[in-house]
């Protein structure tokens, strides 16, 4: 069916949906009307969104907003539940691999408090655990493991430490202490090798010690030994083989979706649904099955629109950069408020959208891309990142969303910039955006539209 | 060459063994640091000041937190030659991380030959293994008969300069008076010294200094290899098994050896110094509450000194409130 695209509120959503109901539309178990979500979970952020009007864009919503739901189902069915903290991308690889197993992100909780505006009080709970707003908002996860309100708990909890931000690793260690055991496994900080010191690929252009990816191995061979005791059967290598060709699919799937968006003349996807797609790429959303035809839509409507020069953004609109998810996910929006759109982003787990190695023995596979998590390495490398992708997508400004109480965001932000400015000079501007942004909008809008003000007057006329 | 180290948990007896001078790096950091911008840990802010206020001398940036590695990342982008970011593993419990900090012993080995020291033999290494053990055992024995501020001290002289105050006979140290409480957390300065006689002061004593670089950060006797065994492994292992810090996942060790002195001191309260913007710590503030079901008063460390007068208002309540 085709449609000019738009952006719709979540009551403009409702007459929308009735006419794809009309027009046949056939939509998987989780599928149904965007309001629910208001009224089932309270999700009250969701009426001050908008949201693309595609069939496809309302499967990827209603993915991403039945997950506690369908992991409910899986454990009644008997699945086992995997909570998978830190490491954005490899464990869930792993226990993908396993029969009945399902990993999710509990990090995900940090979105909680803004789909739920807050009304969950999960972050008045979080500083009531000893976790103040000195901390990034991932504090929401503690509270959300103690209600039993959002998430099921885990039969088994598996976090990635050392080169991880504090903040996580703080969380995650009061987490502990209130009586939830955790699988630490080690994550070196990633260094360049020494001169004449043994040294390997890594995906995403990055080289790193030999010595190290063996560590990380190691690491990822003991948290599998775990997972296949929770399965009851191996993790052999040919599953994890099976596993890695799995997660290449919907790697591969992202990319092309991401090079469609990002490189087409106009916009045909929004930023937010390309935030919440590339979200996809961590963990599948707990079902790695499905995740791969809700990315295929996506990039079906996005490649059809872009033949047929349907764009959902206004064609003149300032190419963006993002550096960092945001708290706020009407941050998205706002962006293209002011007249910016989308057109390339690192939300801190640029590894995950690399394609896993199939040519090595699976465990160094994994080793090696999670070794090159951008937030695993020095900011520089991550900036290095960030200004090939600006060229290849002809960026034109660049956002860097700083998350409140993150301890990595005071320091990256200057490498990022001086890289930036080195090699590209562009401009750039720091923003940081909490959990509900409302108060700042104002704030927010004039230091985005003042940098997309400057990337127009730089245009050649 | 002077040689910082920003962690205790580094062993300075390689940096001995290699011809150079090993100093911590917690007294020698600017009493006044550029400023701190809003989210960075201001020690780690300071430490960035040290290596730029010393360009003759080397500096030992640690992972043990996500500021100071990237405090770390910070120098090596300005100085590369002289900065060595040690990779201390957070996980203690697999052979991997072991392995890990056995090799990141020995790379800082490589590196301090690149700064013109020797390639120590295993003979030198040991010499030095032992000589800093004998230094360490009157260290213990001096902390144990002194005021928390002396042994404060004396610390840092070792750690610095390596120098340890003889003890004088025990009946020559007056015994001083107040509620024992224990001073917990992350570095304590020099310039912040003060704290303790903020806490005498106000009629509380510290029993026991948790500080960096405090009691907590004095492993206990090393055993001296044979002479068959190479020293490295042995040095590295004995550090890598003795650490005690709020950064290991999971933190039970620090909470294993915390417990029986808070109990063998009969301390009646915590004083928990967390340096602003550091997450570790801060966080530990409702587990240790949990864990000792003692009174807990967080006290912000910036770099400068202690909080002046809101402070030592709030160090003279919670000490009332403990009598």
């Amino acid at each position: 069916m085709t449609h000019s695209p738009l952006q719709l509120t979540l009551t403009e959503w409702d007459q929308r949906y009735a006419e794809l109901a009309r027009a046949g539309l056939r939509e998987p178990w989780y599928g149904g009307p965007l309001a629910r979500h208001v009224e089932r979970e309270n999700n009250e952020r969701l009426r001050r969104l908008r949201f693309d009007s595609s069939a496809a864009a309302l499967r990827l919503w209603n993915f991403l907003l039945t997950e506690n739901e369908r992991l409910r189902t899986a454990r009644a069915q008997g699945d086992r539940l995997v909570g998978t903290m830190k490491d954005l991308g490899t464990v869930p690889v792993m226990a993908c691999a396993l029969p009945k197993v399902r990993p999710f992100y509990p990090d995900g909780a940090w979105w909680t408090p803004c789909l739920m505006e807050c009304s969950d009080r999960l972050l008045v709970q979080a500083d009531a655990l000893g976790t103040d707003p000195s901390f990034c908002p991932v504090r929401a996860m503690l509270p959300a493991f103690l209600n039993d309100e959002h998430f099921p708990r885990p039969d088994l909890l598996i976090c990635s430490t050392g080169a991880v931000c504090d903040d996580f690793s703080a969380i995650a260690q009061r987490l502990e202490r209130l009586g939830h055991p955790i699988l630490w496994w080690e994550m070196p900080r990633r260094r360049a090798p020494d001169p004449g010191e043994p040294a390997c690929d890594l995906p995403g252009g990055l080289i790193g010690p030999a010595g190290q990816v063996e560590c990380v191995r190691e690491e990822l061979q003991r948290v599998g030994v775990e997972l296949g005791k929770l399965a009851g059967c191996d993790l052999t290598h040919e599953r994890i083989r099976a596993g890695i060709r799995s997660a290449n699919q919907i790697r591969r799937q992202l990319q092309t979706l991401r090079q469609t968006v990002y490189a087409a003349p106009g916009a045909p996807l929004p930023a937010l649904e390309m935030l919440i797609a590339e979200m996809l790429a961590v963990h599948f959303c707990s079902d790695r099955g499905e995740c791969l035809p809700v990315l295929a839509e996506l990039a079906t409507e996005a490649t059809r629109r872009v033949a047929t020069r349907q764009f959902v953004i206004p064609d003149d609109a300032v190419r963006v950069f993002w550096v960092n998810p945001v708290a706020d996910l009407r941050a998205m929006n706002l962006l293209e408020a002011c007249g910016g759109r989308l057109c390339g982003s690192d939300f801190m787990f640029t590894h995950a959208l690399d394609l896993i190695p199939e040519d090595l023995p699976p465990f160094e596979a994994l080793a090696r891309t999670a070794l090159a998590d951008p937030m695993v390495g020095p900011a520089q490398d991550r900036a290095r990142r960030i200004v090939d992708d600006c060229r290849r997508f002809k960026i034109e400004a660049v956002v860097i969303a700083r998350i409140p109480g993150a301890s990595h965001c005071p320091w990256e932000g200057n490498p990022i910039r001086e890289r930036i400015a080195d090699k590209l000079a562009l401009p750039i501007v720091e923003i940081e955006i909490p959990p509900v942004c409302d108060a700042l909008l104002p704030t927010l809008r004039t230091r985005i539209e003042a940098v997309l003000e400057i990337a127009r007057a730089r245009r050649e006329p | 060459m002077e040689v910082f180290l920003t962690s205790p948990w580094v062993p300075a007896e390689i940096i001995r063994a290699h011809g150079h001078r090993p100093r911590s790096a917690w007294p020698a950091t600017p009493n006044r640091a550029s400023a701190v911008p809003e989210g960075v840990c201001s020690f780690a802010q300071s430490l960035l000041s040290l290596a730029e206020s010393h360009p003759d001398a080397a500096l030992v940036f640690t992972t043990a937190c996500d500021q100071m590695r990237r405090a770390a990342d910070a120098a090596l982008a300005r100085s590369r030659s002289r900065i060595f970011l040690f990779n201390l593993p957070a996980t203690w419990q697999s052979p991997a991380a072991r392995n890990l900090y056995r090799a990141e012993c020995a790379r800082l080995g490589r590196f301090l030959t690149t700064l013109g020291g020797p390639h120590p033999k295993a003979e030198d290494l040991l010499s030095v293994m032992i000589d800093q053990e004998n230094r360490r055992a009157a260290l213990r024995q001096f902390i144990q008969r002194h005021p928390a501020r002396l042994a404060a001290e004396a610390l840092a002289g070792f750690y610095s300069e390596g120098i340890v105050p003889t003890a004088p006979p025990t009946d020559a140290i007056p015994v001083p008076r107040g509620i024992p409480v224990a001073l917990i957390g992350g570095p304590l300065l020099p310039s912040q010294w003060s704290l303790f006689d903020d806490l005498e002061s106000t009629g509380g004593r510290v029993v026991l200094n948790a500080t960096e670089p405090g009691e907590r950060c004095l492993p206990p006797p090393c055993p001296i290899p044979s002479p068959e065994q190479p020293p490295l492994p042995a040095l590295a292992d004995h550090y890598f098994d003795h650490a005690v810090d709020a950064f290991h996942r999971p933190n039970t060790r620090f909470y294993d050896w915390l417990g029986p002195r808070l109990h063998e001191r009969q301390v009646r309260g915590l004083v928990l110094w967390v340096h602003v913007g550091c997450d570790l710590w801060r966080a530990e503030a409702a587990s240790l509450r949990d864990a000792f079901h003692l009174p807990l008063l967080t006290l912000d460390a910036h770099v400068e000194s202690t909080g002046g007068l809101r402070d030592t208002n709030r160090l003279a309540a919670f000490i009332e409130s403990l009598q």
